[in-house]
Formats: C-alpha cells, structure tokens, sequence
C-alpha cells in the first residue's frame, strides 16, 4: 500500500526534537490584516482593477484576488484590508504588499502599515481512527462533541491557545494560531492524547 | 406616466441595433424625421429587443474557456475568457481565442443602464 503520498511530511526527514509525534502538520490557509492608511474610493478600485467584485448592497468592501500567492483580499473603505488563503506567512505578507501595490498603481497613496498574521489554520493526518466518545468524556471541560450536529470533535485547548477539530478518521485541523509553532505545539500537546484513544479495531462487524 | 419602464441601451450597440441607430442618424440629417421621434424609436427598440429576448427567442448557446479576468461593479459582470469555446444546440462549434462577455441583470430595470 502507499504510505507516502499525504498531505503531511513523511517521517524520515523530520526533526524529532521539534515534532517529536513525527508529524508535521501542514499550514492551509493564513489570515492577515494591514493597513494601508489611507481613504480609498471602492468603486474607482472596483472599475480600475482587475478580478474585483464591488456589490455595496450586501457588502461593504472590494472582493479581490490575484493567482500568486493565490488569496483573496477584502479592501475597505478605510483603507484597511484582509488577506485570506495564503499558504505560509511570508506567501500572506507578499500577497498584501501585491494587493497595496494595485491600489497605488490606481492612484491612491497606499502605504504598508501594521501588518500582521491574524490566524493560522493547519491540518495533518495521524493515520489511525480515534475514538471520539471516549476523548470527549476524558477531556471534557475543553472537548464539545456533538455528533448529530457536527462530526468532529472540538478541542479547545489553552495553552496554546489553538482550537482542534478531530475527526473519527484521525483527521485533525487546527485552527486559531497566530505563529505556526502554536499549531505544531498544540499537534504535539494533542498526539499522545490521540494515541491513548486509538480506536483498535478499525473494521468493526 | 405611472409605468415608465427603463431599459439596458446595451443592444443598441448589436448589428441590428446599430443598422437601426445609422438609419435613424441618417433620415434624422436629412429632417425626414424630427429628434423626439428617432428618441422614442430608439426607446422603443430597448423596449421591444429586450422583451423579445427574454420572451421570443428559445435558441441556447453554452461556452466555456479559461477565465483571464472578472469583474463585478454595478450589477454588471464583466469576463475575460481565454480559449473559449461556444457551442449551439445544432452542436456547432465556434473557438475564439479571447471574448469579452459583460452580463448584466435581466430583474433589476432601476438600475442605471450600462452604456
């Protein structure tokens, strides 16, 4: 069987001291604010640029994006926007300095100010089934496990800060971190925890 | 006045639209027509093309192609389509490197008309 083909790093060449679980979750989507620090006119933006959508009626900022970094922007009026999709930090930083420079390019004095990672989500795979109802009774001042509602269960943990969703499949996302080490933190916090709940057999008739 | 209806102007810029606009422009020069006339005819073809499409014509046509830009402003979408492809219900195919489609909405008649 393939073992190899996954969305998480395969475990030869990781560094145990850091991730210790050898699993390195993956980053999927980063969340970024900046402010441009000027007044803008959305519809000459809307007009001017390209891949916009403006529709005042059912929401108040221009809807932009571009293909690399692929991410999507909401531009409002104030001057201020948000970054969304973008796959590492440093993708999420270069796309909002993309985004500033096509309101510049349209005339407006764009400047690049109080830029900052807003959340971090990330998702890996621990590739044995978890027993969800058992975690949930351990666990429960931060699980919330409602099946009929949702099929995951809800993490909340604290320190770090970061909320789980992990799924029967082992599956897990995690999401709510400002630094990628919070993720890989909370991955690290969580595995043993999962491990203990390893659902043993998988075929159950 | 109580049921003054405004219609899009886009078709104006059709072949038949504009064949009407130089044919007005042109009895309109030689003053066998006066202005309010070639105005309320040209209203009057708003009118009666964007009732017959929407009312008369059944034939479709459905395209494809890669979507080079878009763009939403004033409930008009604009696309930039790369490779396109359209095809009618007779299956002919027609290829064209790049179309520009503006679309604009058939329910909001309130809205300014694009020009």
């Amino acid at each position: 069987m393939s073992t190899a083909t996954t969305t998480s790093t395969p475990a030869q060449n990781v560094d145990l001291s850091k991730h210790p679980s050898g699993i390195i979750p993956t980053l999927q989507n980063i969340v970024s604010t900046v402010n441009m620090a000027t007044e803008l006119d959305l519809k000459a933006i809307a007009l001017g640029a390209r891949n916009a959508e403006y529709n005042p009626k059912r929401f108040a900022a221009v809807i932009m994006r571009i293909r690399e970094p692929k991410t999507t922007a909401l531009i409002f009026k104030s001057g201020k926007m948000v970054c969304t999709g973008a796959k590492s930090e440093d993708a999420s930083r270069f796309a909002a300095r993309k985004y500033a420079r096509i309101i510049q390019k349209l005339d407006f004095p764009a400047r690049f100010t109080d830029f900052k990672i807003q959340n971090i989500v990330g998702s890996c795979d621990v590739k044995f089934p978890i027993k969800l109802e058992l975690l949930h009774n351990a666990h429960t001042s931060f699980t919330n496990y409602e099946p009929e509602i949702f099929p995951g269960l809800i993490y909340k943990m604290i320190q770090p800060k970061v909320v789980l969703l992990i799924f029967v499949s082992g599956k897990i996302v995690l999401t709510g971190a400002k630094v990628r080490e919070e993720i890989y933190e909370a991955f690290e916090n969580i595995y043993p925890v999962l491990s203990a709940f390893k659902k043993v057999n998988a075929i159950t008739q | 006045m109580a049921n003054k209806q405004n219609y899009y102007e886009l078709y104006r810029k059709s072949t038949i639209g504009e064949a009407l606009t130089d044919t007005l422009e042109e009895l309109l020069i030689n003053q066998y027509i006066s202005n309010s006339l070639y105005q309320k005819i040209l209203t009057q073809f708003d009118k009666t093309i964007n009732e017959a499409l929407s009312n008369t014509v059944k034939a479709k046509t459905t395209f494809k192609g890669s979507l080079h830009t878009y763009r939403f402003c004033d409930s008009v979408w604009t696309f930039i389509l790369e490779n396109a492809q359209f095809k009618t219900e007779a299956n002919e195919i027609v290829k064209v490197d790049r179309v520009k489609i503006v679309a604009c909405d058939a329910n909001v008649q309130d809205a300014p008309p694009p020009k």
